[in-house]
Parts: structure tokens; sequence; C-alpha cells
């Protein structure tokens, strides 16, 4: 008895002791650098710590799987991966046991289909058979599985005794709906709520069949991304609310095309039926949103056909505006152009595209007036926007994976940019980033070292007085994100000089090549506006004509100048459109073959998915339209005419998908160097800090009405007596 | 390939009017090929059944010998076959060809349909029928959608075709994180789950 | 004689021209309707076409109607109305006034001609609800 209990105990005294020896023995033979597995007899090599799973998916042969998923951490409880290795006793599950050298594992025997089949029955035992109403019917991980791998019959009879399982539905907010007697406990939505949102809302309670996925207690799922559980959800227990019993996936075109309501340029897929557009789904792009997509991108696509433009306008003489006909409202249009003399300020907005911009530009240059702007400011001193560098993302999204240290610097990326916050996030977790935040105290959804409110920290930090400087210092791949929107404030160009002086200190002790300094945009239009070369928007001066593109910004719209004839071309009616004298009917996104360039400066183009309403029309063929009105031609007729030209302008702008790089950061910290010394007292404010402040940011989601039902929500989730603010 | 196939069955026929055998004319009248099956495979009882043969695809094709190659013709100039398809000019001319990879669907697991190179038109005018709602295009290839193995080969049909065309890049994939089912319950790191 | 002056024929046209009220009334005739014939007035429907009849014509062209001058050249074949309808299509030879089988009731709607192609004409509309909800310019008069 002793013996056997000793010899038990010995091995692990062992082990205890083990890790400190064997570092110590550098005779021991070093590990292999690739393991060797046989996945249905074909040879794969692969790095230890490698899963069966990943191993078979190298081999190309795809495990049938529930709740793994490959961007969350594995779980392990669904079994449906189960495969049959060589000797062993009983299947593994292939998602959570890493391989050993020289596996036979067998993804086709007779065992491993026996084990998927049982699982399969256990699954189908308590889950509903409402296929023919479920909105996941037709994309459903289940159906395809229980055709593929499922028994050909049943063997549940027991309807008249316990019958099936059934769940109460949660109320988790007006974006995700949820009928959980689907469920299947594969637990991917709370693994997605935990590790990739942040929030802790998600969980399991009871056992065994009385395991139920919620809120454990009434709650709204409060989170910037919460629609993303409806794709992960392998059944249909986790379900669109708008999109409900609206459209079946095989009846839907997919459009393949970019998101831009957030300077980010998320890929999407935009589905539509019927002219219409039924819901937008994130595409893959490792690159920029991986698989994610924010729920504003996601779900205010019903804005999109609300408070439209679909006619011209003009004002009459009692001062309303009348939808009038293309012609008159182009006569119109002219006339003012002609009539000012070369005395028009034309600004381009957030959502506008870079064909539009371009023609815009060449139509104003021709009618003699230089005044070209974007809505959102930029300092204009020091090397200004002449550097590429100065204005974009040089890090690059998925280069914050890489990063060791992240200053966030007057930014909230959480609701700014969802999906930049997810991938520091994911570094943080995965790579033990380390982040620190200079700005107001917001809730990031990670820890963070909080520096202050107070601007004057940055110059500290510049001037390496600060504590935080030491640990800076020593990181060898910081990133600092500036948020754009602290250059409305009159000494933004004092805090980009700091950040980029800052920035230029870090570089000495940073690898070779790291760029440091960062500007985190807060509209998909401003990069290319910026590129094109219009001037940022710091204050305008006065004009005949004032021609928006698109532009609804407060500070612009707010008191309509006398004197001054404004034309807006845009999409929504919103603060533009209510105090020009000429409206022109514009495509939102969903609607034209368009040029975006995102934060980072990536050129991404949209597709036609849908026709611009009634008699709105593309952007660019409005203006080119003008200026034959007005009598200068512009010299392109196709969209490729145009993207020759913006070639022309800018090269980058037409290479689709691809990241151009910009590196003149030391230029531009030099050009702005006097700047850095003067100190600033406002402490830094954003607009976007908490959850409500996020859903409605432009004319697009300003209209739409699930976007209001979000605020609402989260407001009343607000007064309930369990919350509690983690900011 | 029809070039060699011929020029088989030529030598087969030609080897027969040399060679009369005593196997070879057993009935009605034989093409070269099947001539050439039957020579080569001894197929005598299929002619008496009145059936259709099955030839050997390598005979047919003439893949098996090494002058396979030599016998293909190789055409040096640019070949636009949109004087000849059928397709009206203006679809031929106006329309714009994306070629892109397949992305995998977010809604689900599988995989299936992202390895192929899909070629697809821009999209056209849809309207609205008045009395029923139905959506009508005008566009003969709105639901054109075709699949290739490589994406060489659907620039070249749309070469061959007279379609502009652009490729979209292919989404890159990274390498794969290594996965560990421990990293839920590690102390020191962050990946120890907190929820359930 | 004949043969070589045709006076018959003269005479006919003198007679057409003279029963369709003199020279000028012919010419009037011939240009609204292409045609200039003899024949029997049978009858009058309630739209005021006047219905012919003259068997020396061939059969097909025996009966005619000259619609009602007030519409001048907008005449239209739907302008006969229902009960002279049969008998100018040779369904009938029974005068509409004469055939005994043709009831009468007061809810029998008045005939109306086709309105295809004039401003009373019938044009489909959209029984769907608009997808797109248009912006409404504030009105300040």
């Amino acid at each position: 008895m002793f013996r056997t209990t000793l010899q038990r105990t010995v091995p692990c005294i062992r082990l205890v002791v083990a890790p400190g020896q064997f570092r110590l023995n550098s005779n021991a033979p070093a590990p292999p650098s690739k393991l060797e597995v046989f996945i249905d007899d074909k040879k794969v090599l692969v790095d230890p710590g490698t899963t069966v799973l990943q191993a078979a998916a190298l081999a190309g042969v795809e495990i049938p799987r529930f709740c793994y998923h490959e961007r969350l951490a594995v779980a392990g409880n669904c079994r449906m991966c189960l495969v049959e290795v060589e000797r062993s006793p009983k299947p593994v599950a292939a998602c959570a046991m890493p391989v050993m050298n020289g596996w036979k594992i067998k993804t086709n025997s007779e065992l491993t289909r026996k084990a998927r089949e049982g699982v399969m029955e256990f699954l189908l035992m308590n889950h509903p058979l409402d296929c023919p109403i479920c909105d996941q019917g037709g994309e459903c991980d289940l159906q395809d599985q229980s055709m593929a791998f499922g028994s050909d019959r049943s063997r549940f009879v027991d309807i008249d005794y316990s019958g099936k399982r059934a769940v109460e539905d949660k109320d988790i907010g007006p974006l995700v709906k949820t009928i959980m007697t689907r469920c299947i406990h594969c637990t991917r939505c709370i693994r997605f709520a935990s590790e990739v949102a942040g929030v802790d809302d998600l969980g399991t309670t009871g056992r065994g069949s009385d395991m139920q996925v919620g809120t454990y207690i009434e709650k709204m799922f409060l989170s910037e991304l919460s629609g993303n559980v409806i794709d992960l959800c392998p059944v249909g227990a986790l379900t669109s609310k708008p999109y409900s019993f609206s459209a079946r996936p095989w009846e839907t075109r997919k459009t393949d095309s970019v998101d831009v309501l957030d300077a980010l340029g998320s890929n999407i897929v935009v589905s539509t039926r019927a002219g219409d557009v039924m819901r937008i789904l994130p595409r893959l792009n490792e690159d920029i949103n991986e698989e994610w997509l924010s729920d504003k991108s996601r779900f205010s696509y019903d804005g999109l056909k609300r408070q439209r433009l679909i006619t011209p306008l003009v004002k009459d003489n009692k001062g309303n505006l009348v939808p009038v006909e293309w012609e008159d409202a182009l006569v119109a249009t002219s006339r003012a152009l002609i009539n000012a003399n070369g005395n028009i300020v034309g600004v381009s907005g957030g959502l506008s595209d870079a064909e539009s911009m371009i023609a815009l530009k060449d139509l104003l240059n021709r009618l003699g007036s230089e005044q070209l702007y974007t809505e959102e400011p930029f300092p204009m001193t020091g090397s200004g926007t002449d550097f590429r560098s100065s204005y974009i993302l040089n890090s690059s999204i998925s280069g914050l994976e890489q990063a060791d240290l992240v200053l966030l610097i007057g930014t909230n990326p959480r609701y700014e940019a969802p999906l930049l916050n997810t991938r520091i996030r994911k570094s943080y977790v995965h790579n033990d980033l380390e982040i620190a935040l200079l700005g107001p105290k917001v809730d990031l959804s990670y820890d963070y070292e909080y520096l202050g409110e107070s601007p004057a920290i940055l110059k500290d930090l510049a001037e390496k007085r600060h504590a935080f400087y030491a640990k800076l210092s020593k990181a060898k791949r910081p990133v600092i994100i500036l948020g754009a929107q602290q250059f409305e404030r009159e000494d933004g160009a004092i805090l980009l000089a700091q950040a980029q002086q800052l920035s230029q200190e870090l570089n000495k002790n940073a690898d070779k090549g790291w760029k440091i300094l960062n500007v985190l945009q807060q509209v998909a239009g401003q990069v290319a506006a910026l590129d094109l070369g219009y001037k940022p928007y710091n204050n305008l001066p006065a004009a005949k004509v004032l021609y928006l593109l698109g532009a609804d910004n407060e500070s612009l719209t707010k008191c309509k100048p006398a004197g001054t004839t404004v034309i807006y071309q845009g999409h929504h009616g919103d603060a533009g459109a209510a105090i020009a004298d000429i409206v022109l009917p514009g495509a939102a996104y969903t609607e034209k073959q368009a040029t975006y360039v995102n934060t980072e400066g990536r050129a991404q183009q949209t597709l036609m998915a849908v026709q611009p309403p009634g008699m709105a029309r593309s952007d660019w063929k409005i203006i080119r339209a003008i200026s034959e009105f007005v009598g200068v031609k512009l010299p392109y007729d196709t969209l490729n005419e145009v993207r020759d030209r913006l070639t022309d302008v800018c090269p980058s702008m037409t290479r689709y998908g691809d990241l151009e790089p910009a590196n003149y950061l030391v230029q531009a910290s030099d050009l702005a160097k006097d700047l850095s010394s003067q100190t600033v007292s406002t402490p830094l404010n954003v607009k976007q800090i908490t959850l409500e402040d996020f859903y409605m940011t432009d004319s697009i989601s300003r209209s739409s009405p699930t976007m209001a039902k979000c605020i609402q929500a989260v407001r009343k989730q607000k007064e309930s007596k369990y919350y509690e603010s983690r900011a | 390939m029809a070039f060699n196939l011929l020029k088989q069955s030529a030598n087969t026929v030609i080897r027969n009017a040399v060679v009369p055998s005593s196997t070879s004319v057993t009935r009605g009248l034989f093409t070269g090929a099947v001539q050439l099956a039957k020579e080569d495979k001894g197929l005598e009882q299929v002619y008496t059944k009145k059936e259709s043969l099955l030839l050997d695809t390598n005979n047919v094709i003439g893949k098996t010998s090494n002058t396979s190659v030599q016998n293909y013709i190789e055409v040096d100039n640019k070949v636009d076959l949109s004087s000849v398809t059928g397709v009206p000019e203006e679809h031929v001319k106006t329309r714009l060809v994306k070629i892109s990879k397949a992305t995998k669907n977010v809604m689900q697991s599988g995989t299936d349909n992202t390895h192929n190179w899909v070629m697809e038109f821009d999209n056209r005018e849809r309207w609205e029928n008045p009395l029923m709602g139905w959506t009508s295009t005008g566009d003969p290839l709105s639901n054109m959608k075709i699949e290739f193995a490589e994406r060489t080969d659907a620039i070249n049909f749309c070469e061959k075709n007279g379609w502009k065309w652009y490729l979209e890049a292919e989404n890159k994939t990274r390498p794969i994180r290594s996965k560990s089912y421990a990293n839920n319950f590690s102390w020191n790191k962050r990946t120890r789950t907190s929820t359930k | 004689m004949n043969n070589i002056f045709p006076f018959n024929k003269f005479i006919t046209g003198f007679n057409i021209i003279k029963a369709n009220g003199g020279p000028l009334n012919a010419f009037k005739k011939l240009f609204r309707h292409d045609e200039l014939k003899i024949g029997t007035l049978v009858g009058t429907d309630e739209m005021g076409n006047r219905y012919y009849e003259n068997n020396t014509y061939f059969y097909g062209r025996n009966r005619w109607v000259e619609y009602n001058d007030q519409v001048y050249l907008d005449y239209d074949a739907s302008q006969i109305t229902a009960e002279w309808y049969g008998w100018i299509h040779y369904k009938t030879d029974l005068l509409p006034y004469n055939d005994p089988n043709r009831p009468k009731y007061k809810w029998m709607a008045k005939h109306t001609e086709n309105e295809t192609g004039t401003e009373r004409q019938y044009v489909p509309y959209s029984t769907m609800p608009p997808k797109i909800q248009a912006w409404v310019p504030p009105n300040k008069n």
C-alpha cells in the first residue's frame, strides 16, 4: 500500500523540481522544432502546441465543431470535434488536444463518425424542430452538420413523458434577439463577451440540462460589439432583432463593400433583396476588422432608408425648399457658381468618397477657387498636412498586435473605433500589452494606467519629467495614439507637436523602423480628403457660395452666413441640408462604387449594392453634370476615368487593399519643434464617453431608428439598480 | 486535343487498311475513334450490345503518349472571342468584372466555398414592379457568377471575352495562433477565463 | 357605249355626292372617313352615331357607321354601343330596336368608349409601401 503511494508521489516531486534542473542542463536535447503527425495517413509537420484541429486544418481536413472558434479561447464543451487517434482508448476532442509526435489521427474512421453521430443525437434531442421559422435557417451550423454527420433517423420518442427542454427567452437589448430553447451551450457568446468585447455580461447558470446561457439578472448586453454574438452563434439562439423574419440568406444578393461609419473602413457584406438593404455582415479581413463589426456599422442600415434626399430641392421665393427637376437644380447651381465669380468655398464631409472630392476640387479649381476644406480640423502649423505620416495611423491596425506599450492621448478608441479597441484588447489579453491613457477616464474594457486628463502631462512626458516616461522609454515597440478630435481645440497643434516630440524621443530606444506616432481619425473621408489636398477646416472664410459635400458639422451649420448661397450635396437631410438653398441628392455608401481611405491610409472601395433612391445619383456624376452646366467641362465621363485622375493626384488611392506607409515623422517633428515648448492647461475631453454617445455620430446613424432604440435601452439600463459603471 | 485524336485515329485507319485483321469489321460503320478503342482494348463484345462505347479518356484526349504536348496548337496572338460569343456589344464594352476570392461567411464555420476565385459583374439598375413589388432587372449578366480554381483562369476568361476586370487582392491569412485549453486556467495570464 | 364612256359611274358618283349633302359636305365626309357611300340610315345610337345599310355593296361593306360629328377625327370602334355591336359585326340581322330579346334594365351602365390613350385612362399604381422615406424640409413661411 505504502509502496504504491510512494511510487505515485515520487514523479510528482520530480515534476516540481524538474523545471529548474532542465534549464541548467544545457546538454538536454532541444525540443523538436516540428512535430510529425498523420492526418488520415497524410503527413503534416506542425509546431509543438498545435491542436489536433489546427493540424487537420493544415492538412485540408475540416473537423466539425460548434464551440470551437478560431478567435476565441478553447472551450471544448460541445464534443463535436471528437476524432479517433490511433492507440488512444477514447476519441479525443480535437479542439483542445495538442498533438504529440507521430500521432495518427483518423478524421473519418468508423469510431469518429459514430462519435459525431452520437454527439449530434444528444444535441438534437433538446433542440427544437423550428428550422422553418428560424432566422438562422440556411446558414446554421447545426443544420449543416446534422445533414453531414448526423443520423438519418431519430430515436427521440420521449415526447409524452418529459418532452424537449424549453428555456425562457432573455431580453438582452434591442439588437440581439434570443430564442434560448435553441441554445446548444457552446458558450461562444460568453467567450466573445468576456474575451473580445471585454464585458462580462453573459454567463451560464445551472448545470446539465438545466444549464442556461444568460445575464443572470435581466439586463442589456452593454457592448458596442454585441452584434457579433449573432454571427458567432452556431444555431438560431441569438439572432438579429432588426433583421428578424425579414429575409433568408439564399434569397439575398451579397455585395462586398466597405463600412464608412468610422474611420477604420471595416470590410462588410451588404445583403440586399428587391433593392433594399436587408442586413450588413462583417467580411473577413485580417488587417482591419478580422471578422468583427461594430454595432453602429452593422445595424444602422435602416438609417439609409429614412430622412433621405430623393429629389433636388431649390428654395422658392418664400424661402422654402421645394422639389424640382434635376435640370432646374443644375441651372440654379451653375448660376450661383458663375455669379460667385470664383468666391466659392467647398467643404467635404466625413462620409464623402474620393471620387466626388476630386471632382469637386477640379470643378472649383477651374472656377478659380482654391478654398477646399474638410469638415474635420487639423493643425496647419509646422508641416501641417504636407506629410502623410502626420495624419494617418502609422503603425497600422494589425501592427498594434506587435506593440508592447500603447499610450492613448485624448481618445476613447472603444467608441471612436471599436475594432481598433478589440485589437488593443487582443494584445492586452494575449501579449500582456500595457496601456496608458491620457484624457478623461473612460471604460476601455481593459485595465490601463491612468495618467490624468491634463495636457500638461504630455508636455512633461515629452520633456522626460513624468514618472511614466521611464516605462515608456524602455518599450521596444511603443505606440502613441492621438485622437483627431483634439485638433478641434485651439491648442491642438501644440498637443500634436508634443506628441511628435515624445515619439521622437522614444524612437531612440525603439526597434528600428517601428513607427510610434499615430493619429486616429474620426471619419472615413478625412484621410482621402487630406491626401487629395483638401485643407482642414479650422475657420471658414466668408464666401458667396458655400458648397457642402455631405458636410453636416455642427460648427459649420450652426449659423448660416448671411449673403451666402449654400449648396448641399449629400444623401441625408441633416443639419447641412437644413441650411441649404439648393439641395442635390447624392448616394450613400451602399449605393455607389467609390473609394475610401481608412485611418491607416489603406484605400478601399465600396461597391454598389442598391440603386440610389429616387432621383439621387452618384456624387461624382452630379459634380460632372454641374461642370457641364457651368461651362468648365471636367475631362472624365466614366468611373475609370475619374480613377485615372485620382491616380494622377495620389497614386496610392487606387491601389485597393494595399497599405500605403508613410514615414516623414522626423521632419514633421522638427518643423513643429518651437510649438512643443508651449503649455496647455485646458483638460482633455472626448465626445464619446459612454455607450450611448457611440450610437449616433453621423447623418446615417442619426436617422436610424435602431440606433435610437439602442440609446434608449442604454439609458434605461443605467437607471436599473443593478447597473454599475466601470469607468 | 481534337487534332491529336484525329491523328491517332487516322493512323489506326491506315494501319487497318494495310493490315486487314480478322476482328476488325464485324458490324456496320465505325468511326475512327471507335475503331481505335476496339483495337487497343479488345472491346468486341461491346459492339454486339448496340450500346455506345465507353472510351478510355486517355485515348480520346491523347494524354498518355509523349506526343500530347507537341500536338497542341499554339496561338500566338491574343484570343478575343467577344465578336463570336454573341454577347451584346454593350455587355462587353461597358461591364466591369470583379475577380476575388470568396471570404468565409461569418455566420457559419464551414469553409468549403472559400477556395475558389469568383468573377462577378458590376451591379446594374434594378427596379420595382409597380403592381406586385417584384424586382426586375434588364441585366442578363446579373446572375452570372463563375468560379475558377486559379485567378489566372479567371483573368484569361475575362480577357478572352473582352471584359474589363479588376482583381481584388487575396486576403492574407495570418499564421495560426497556438491555442491551448490550459490558457483558460493559467493563474498568471490574462487569458484566464473570468466568466463561465 | 358604257364601255367607252362610263356614264352610269358618273351618275352614281353624282348621286353619292348629292346624298351626302353637296360637294363641300361630301368632301368633309371623305376627309373624315376616307370613304363616301350612299345608303339608308337604319338607326342612331345613344352616342349619336349613325348606322347605314346598302345591300348593293357586297357583304362586309354593306353596313357601316358614321360616327357622331362631334368627335370629328377622334372616332374609335369602341364608340359603337353594345346594342349596335351585334348588327354591325353581322352577328345578327335584326336591328337593335327590332330585336325582341333585348332586355333593358335600370342597372345597365351607359356605354363608354375605350379610354386608353386619353386623359381618363387607367394607370396602374404601386401597392407597395415606399421603401425609402424622404426628408421633408422644414417649412418656414
